[in-house]
């Protein structure tokens, strides 16, 4: 360190500083790359997600040979690490330091939101899919948009769909996550429920990450419910349902999978557990529609297995953003922003539109029911798709009353 | 309140508290002997339940894998005691302690690394599939199993620290070090060993859990929690303590499930604070 001075770190401090600042004045002069941000978890909570994430929002971007109207899309990730504040840390270190317009993800609801304030002081466009109906209701604003289907046509689907298979099935047995998400989705069953004449025996809310189950199903036992419903995620709903088998409620009974993430979650349990499970989904991979069986194709003969929700998601909302440039003619958030309300395409999961009051997508919600072992054609056959509801949230309980300005 | 229902709740209760129980006996020998928190007691609980799945997998036979996940465990447990916390004693606890710590790290990202991030199922063997009819109430028979196969271990456990001679001699290390090491015991082979069987408890404990819960890399992260709890509750390097502790909180958690479900994990930490307020060496400690 002899020769190394004082005055040496100085200089080099000032030529660092001097770049930092023209940094960003450079990267604007290069109007021909269009960053785009993947907010994914690699570590943390959903790491098992975050891989699958990043591969469908490449595959969707390689589709286009990653340019679009003659610009280069530079694709980058950062790992949200499943936290609200790193997820925001990274996102903004995304937006300043390397020019990123567009975010796509993140996966959890509860650092969506966090993230969404973020697209939202920084004017980035920003597309999310999960199960907070938040992102097109209370806190709603112009730049974030929802994918994922609303939790009314979730539930609109999944219980009219069940009913119309078992008319008899009227004592319902929930078990609810106990956050924003549960309480949303379970909300809309019962009032769907309602006009069915369902009876809700019984409704036990589980804090987000239980691993102890058996205390629930064994409740859930006691009041002899014709079908159990789980509103959960993940985990919570794999251990769920694993510990509704272990006590012999399934397959005598039903268990619905409210909101699901279909291959994701039913490739953890065993095929004698999915007996009799009838799970709602945003996506699954047996959809018939031209984009997804595309897309399917594509995934399977690049990874080895079908796509689940997860990397459907990023590559549905990654088309959208695409789409919506295409009708702008232009790569600029605003223009972006306004050709997207709107919207309206055929695309992964059929007919898809765009409510330009909420930023809610109104698209198909898939209802399965899961194969016996026997049924099962490959160790992926997991269930067939036998409906799908496009109900969209009615008016009156629609929480986005002024969308705002850009 | 229908009896089937409370005494189902406390089957459960039982059945978890066992497992808890486990855990704790498991980590309060290590830090009553070794006097440092095993920070990777939890990756180990979840390695158990991996080493059970493969060996499943590799000759299909559940009860050898039940055999073989605790010894490997707790083989590594020899390595980990002897290759790395060793040549920290003279450093001191801390850095002991940070070394569970990174190995607990090292152990969850091995595990993903070997068998993928991806959660799995794993049955139980077909002769413990179902349930019985106890006359009072439908319970899987898996969950009876696991509760007398952790009483045993539990009882053998305690006939090896009060009945054996280096049981003695281990327990005399929980109490003063210095002092066994001056009666001429070699005390690095009994850290060793108390090390080794503390992991290979958790182990099985994984191991056992595994088709109740099934496996994740995540899956020791609150069983660690707990089992801290358990060992605070219980005093240190108290085996009778660790398992009415065990059981308390296994119980307590269940019962609360019935009344107030969203607070089932809060009350394991809220009956922690309370004895530990009344009692701050816990509920049969000394010190």
């Amino acid at each position: 360190m002899g020769t190394f001075t004082r005055r040496d770190v100085l200089k080099l401090g000032a030529a660092a500083a001097a770049a930092g600042l023209g940094f960003p004045a450079v990267l604007r002069a290069q109007a021909k790359e269009i960053p785009m941000l993947g907010l994914w978890s690699f570590t943390g909570a959903f790491s098992d997600v975050g891989p699958v994430l990043d591969r469908g929002m490449k595959l969707a971007l390689d589709e286009r040979g990653m340019k679009i109207q003659g610009k280069t899309i530079k694709y980058i990730t950062r790992d949200d690490e499943t936290k609200a504040g790193s997820a925001t840390r990274r996102a903004e270190e995304a937006i300043d330091a390397d020019g990123v317009k567009y975010i796509i993800g993140p996966w959890s609801s509860g650092v969506a939101l966090a993230v969404s304030e973020v697209a939202k002081r920084k004017k980035v466009f920003h597309y999310f899919s999960g199960g907070t109906e938040d992102i097109s209701g209370a806190r709603c604003h112009r730049y974030s948009f929802q994918w994922a289907a609303s939790p009314y046509t979730a539930a609109k689907t999944v219980v009219d769909t069940f009913m119309q298979a078992n008319p008899k099935a009227k004592r319902w047995h929930l078990l609810v996550a106990d956050y924003a998400f549960g309480w949303s989705v379970e909300k809309y069953v019962k009032e769907v429920g309602k006009t069915h004449g369902i009876e809700f025996v019984g409704a036990d809310r589980h804090p987000l990450g239980e691993r102890e189950f058996s205390n629930y199903v064994t409740k859930a036992a006691g009041n002899k419910p014709d079908v159990v419903v789980m509103i959960n995620f993940g985990l919570d709903a794999v251990t769920g349902a694993r510990e509704i088998f272990n006590f012999g409620l399934t397959p005598k009974i039903p268990l619905i999978m409210t909101w699901s993430s279909g291959v994701e979650e039913l490739v953890q349990l065993a095929p004698e557990i999915r007996e009799n499970i009838w799970v709602g989904s945003n996506f699954y991979y047996t959809a018939d529609t031209p984009v997804a069986r595309e897309f399917v194709k594509s995934y399977q003969a690049k990874f080895g297995g079908p796509p689940g929700y997860a990397p459907a998601a990023a590559y549905g909302m990654t088309r959208m953003l695409l789409h919506a440039m295409d009708k702008a003619k232009s790569t600029e958030v605003p223009d972006v922003i306004r050709a997207c309300e709107g919207l309206e395409v055929d695309d992964l999961v059929g007919r898809m539109r765009v409510d330009p009051k909420t930023h809610q997508t109104l698209r198909p919600y898939f209802f399965m029911r899961c194969k016996t072992k026997a049924a099962m054609k490959n160790p992926m056959d997991f269930a067939d798709i036998i409906a799908t509801g496009s109900t969209p949230l009615p008016a009156e309980y629609a929480a986005c009353k002024d969308i705002g300005a850009l | 309140m229908k009896t089937s229902l409370l005494v189902s709740q406390i089957l459960n209760g039982l059945a978890t508290g066992m497992l808890y129980a486990l855990m704790g006996i498991g980590l309060s020998i290590i830090t009553g002997v070794l006097n440092i928190p095993n920070f990777a007691h939890g990756a180990l609980f979840a390695l158990g339940a991996y080493l059970l799945y493969s060996v499943i997998q590799l000759v299909g036979n559940f009860w050898l894998a039940l055999l073989l996940a605790p010894l490997g465990v707790g083989l590594l447990g020899v390595l980990i005691e002897y290759g790395g916390i060793r040549p920290l004693y003279r450093a001191g606890h801390d850095y002991q302690l940070l070394l569970t710590f990174g190995l607990s790290l090292i152990v969850t990202e091995s595990i993903i690394v070997v068998w993928s991030p991806v959660g799995m199922s794993q049955l139980p063997p077909p002769l413990l599939r179902g349930g019985v009819d106890l006359g009072i109430t439908f319970y899987p028979k898996y969950r009876l199993f696991v509760m007398v196969a952790a009483a045993l271990l539990v009882l053998g456990a305690w006939l090896f620290l009060e009945k054996t001679r280096y049981g003695a001699i281990m327990r005399a290390g929980i109490e003063d070090k210095e002092m066994v090491s001056l009666l001429g015991i070699d005390i690095h082979r009994l850290f060793t060993a108390a090390f080794a069987l503390g992991c290979g408890l958790a182990g099985i404990a994984g191991a056992l859990t595994a088709p109740i819960r099934g496996l994740n890399p995540w899956m020791g992260v609150d069983m660690l929690g707990i089992a801290f709890v358990v060992v605070a509750l219980a005093g240190l390097g108290n085996l009778l303590g660790s398992i009415v502790a065990g059981l308390l909180v296994g119980v307590a958690q269940s019962l609360v499930a019935l009344f107030w479900p969203e607070a089932s994990v809060a009350v394991i930490f809220a009956v922690m604070a309370a004895i530990l307020l009344v009692r701050p060496q816990g509920l049969f400690g000394i010190r």
